[in-house]
């Protein structure tokens, strides 16, 4: 059993040092064929676009896609989260397996970059937010799970959670014990 | 509660564009190019390092219309380089908006012995350095990213690697050294005790480390990146080439890639002429821009 680490560019190896703090083995997936044996997956933050143009020449997101749409447990943080994205303002829908509209860089550029206390499933902790994207609407599917101030940050809908902060970079004790649960068994998670 | 800019946040951009390029642009026409390539940044500056290097004179930080322009053209953050010591450069990058601001040894220095104090300003910065006792040195004036100086505008990697190397060995030697022996270690190396004792314990710098520098090719990122770098900046490599769409693609896709040589020779195929280079011994002592900053 083995979380699946987008790694064609951005944060990561952090996510990587959240999956070693809980144990759980991994596979840096760069390439169509890092995708066999794969269970769960997450994709980092870093840039969507950079991204999207890395993965064009073997064609990897029409196998993540599929990876995703069979149903293992997704998580995407920041860039991720756009990768996920039905619809995408001022940028690109790739993967488009998550029922939200999100806008990318809509807090601002780097100086209104901020840490902000955000509720994830009922706790509450300070989270980095990196030139994020805003979660614009999203449909009747989708649950809402982390805000802040009233707004939207974090959503997950079946088998796939989006996130526009880095959680990662923080790695408290809920996000890892819930992390922990939602890559072994996504269902359970889904009942919070 | 939001609270804008901390520390966290100015170093979590890095963390971002790791794995990724950053390419040197003189206008919006490069910065949109640059994007369509895959780069996770592009750093606006009046003259790309070669040109600079070709025409001499006083480089300084780029126009205001141009930095605008290139911010409107696209939506990946946008970097642009103060020159050493001007505060009130990177004053005017930070109210323009900017993403990161490069205090470069590439302009001409404003201050002959001291950097910006970095803290005192919203937007993260990036510096050069060529060992460890000076990224210490930059960390403590709060550069929120290191980079290897290289030697800028030759296409000469040879500098790169010498700078990434020494860097390495430095943070091996404070890694291993017994904690009695910190503070002798960080006045031999002239740096901050704080950020030596930061790197001891953390066993790594604690910001993120690209290379830059004479980078001109997919396997020169390729070697940075096996030499340990977390990304790589390209400045004169890509618009000083022969195609230089092509080049920027193929040093992304070598960058994230840079453990496979079967995909660094796919993508090294039709990349026309790389730029010329220079030899490090053909240059004057003064000609050389790792020799500035303190």
């Amino acid at each position: 059993m083995k979380t699946g680490v987008l790694a064609l560019q951005g944060s990561f190896y952090d996510h990587v040092q959240s999956l070693e703090l809980i144990d759980l083995d991994y596979v840096l997936i760069k390439d169509t064929s890092d995708l066999s044996n794969v269970n769960s997956l997450i994709l980092p933050g870093g840039e969507s676009t950079s991204m999207i143009k890395i993965q064009e020449n073997n064609d990897l997101f029409s196998g993540l896609k599929k990876l995703i749409e069979s149903g293992i447990p997704t998580l995407g943080t920041c860039a991720g989260l756009i990768l996920l994205a039905k619809d995408v303002i001022d940028g690109e829908t790739s993967l488009g397996v998550l029922n939200t509209v999100v806008e990318r860089n809509a807090y601002g550029r780097q100086n209104q970059s901020f840490e902000g206390l955000v509720n994830l499933l009922g706790n509450k902790e300070m989270y980095c937010f990196i030139r994020a994207p805003k979660i614009l609407s999203y449909e009747d599917s989708v649950t809402p799970i982390a805000t802040i101030d009233n707004e939207v940050v974090g959503v997950i809908e079946n088998n796939i959670v989006g996130l526009s902060f880095h959680p990662e970079l923080t790695n408290d004790k809920v996000y890892l014990d819930w992390l922990s649960n939602f890559l072994k068994d996504g269902v359970n998670v889904r009942s919070l | 509660m939001k609270i804008e800019s901390t520390f966290k946040i100015k170093k979590g951009l890095a963390e971002m564009l790791k794995g990724g390029v950053i390419m040197d642009v003189v206008n919006a026409e490069q910065a949109v190019i640059a994007e369509k390539s895959g780069a996770v940044a592009v750093m606006a500056l009046e003259r790309i390092p070669a040109d600079i290097r070709a025409e001499g004179g006083v480089a300084r930080m780029s126009s205001v219309e141009t930095i605008q322009e290139v911010i409107d053209s696209v939506s990946i953050p946008v970097m642009a380089k103060a020159r050493i010591g001007h505060f009130v450069e990177a004053q005017m990058l930070e109210s323009l908006g900017i993403d990161f601001i490069d205090e470069s040894e590439v302009l001409t220095p404003a201050d002959d012995k001291n950097h910006i104090y970095k803290h005192d300003i919203k937007t993260p910065f990036v510096n050069g350095a060529t060992d460890i006792g000076e990224a210490c040195r930059r960390i403590g004036e709060g550069a929120a990213m290191i980079r290897t100086k290289g030697e800028a505008g030759t296409g000469n990697v040879i500098e790169a690697v010498k700078h990434m190397r020494s860097m390495t060995d430095g943070i091996n030697k404070i890694k291993t050294s017994d904690q009695n022996e910190l503070m002798s270690l960080a006045k031999e190396i002239k740096a901050p005790f704080d950020v030596v004792k930061e790197i001891h314990e953390l066993g790594k710098l604690p910001v993120v480390n690209f290379a830059a520098g004479g980078i001109a090719t997919p396997a020169d990122a390729a070697l940075m990146m096996q030499l340990g770098c977390d990304g790589v900046f390209v400045g004169s490599g890509i618009f000083k080439s022969g195609d230089p769409k092509e080049r920027a693609e193929a040093i992304v896709i070598a960058t994230t890639n840079y453990n496979d040589p079967e995909k660094l020779i796919e993508v090294s195929k039709n990349l026309g002429e790389p730029m010329v280079g220079i030899n490090i011994d053909d240059l004057d002592e003064a000609e050389k821009l790792a020799k500035r900053g303190w």
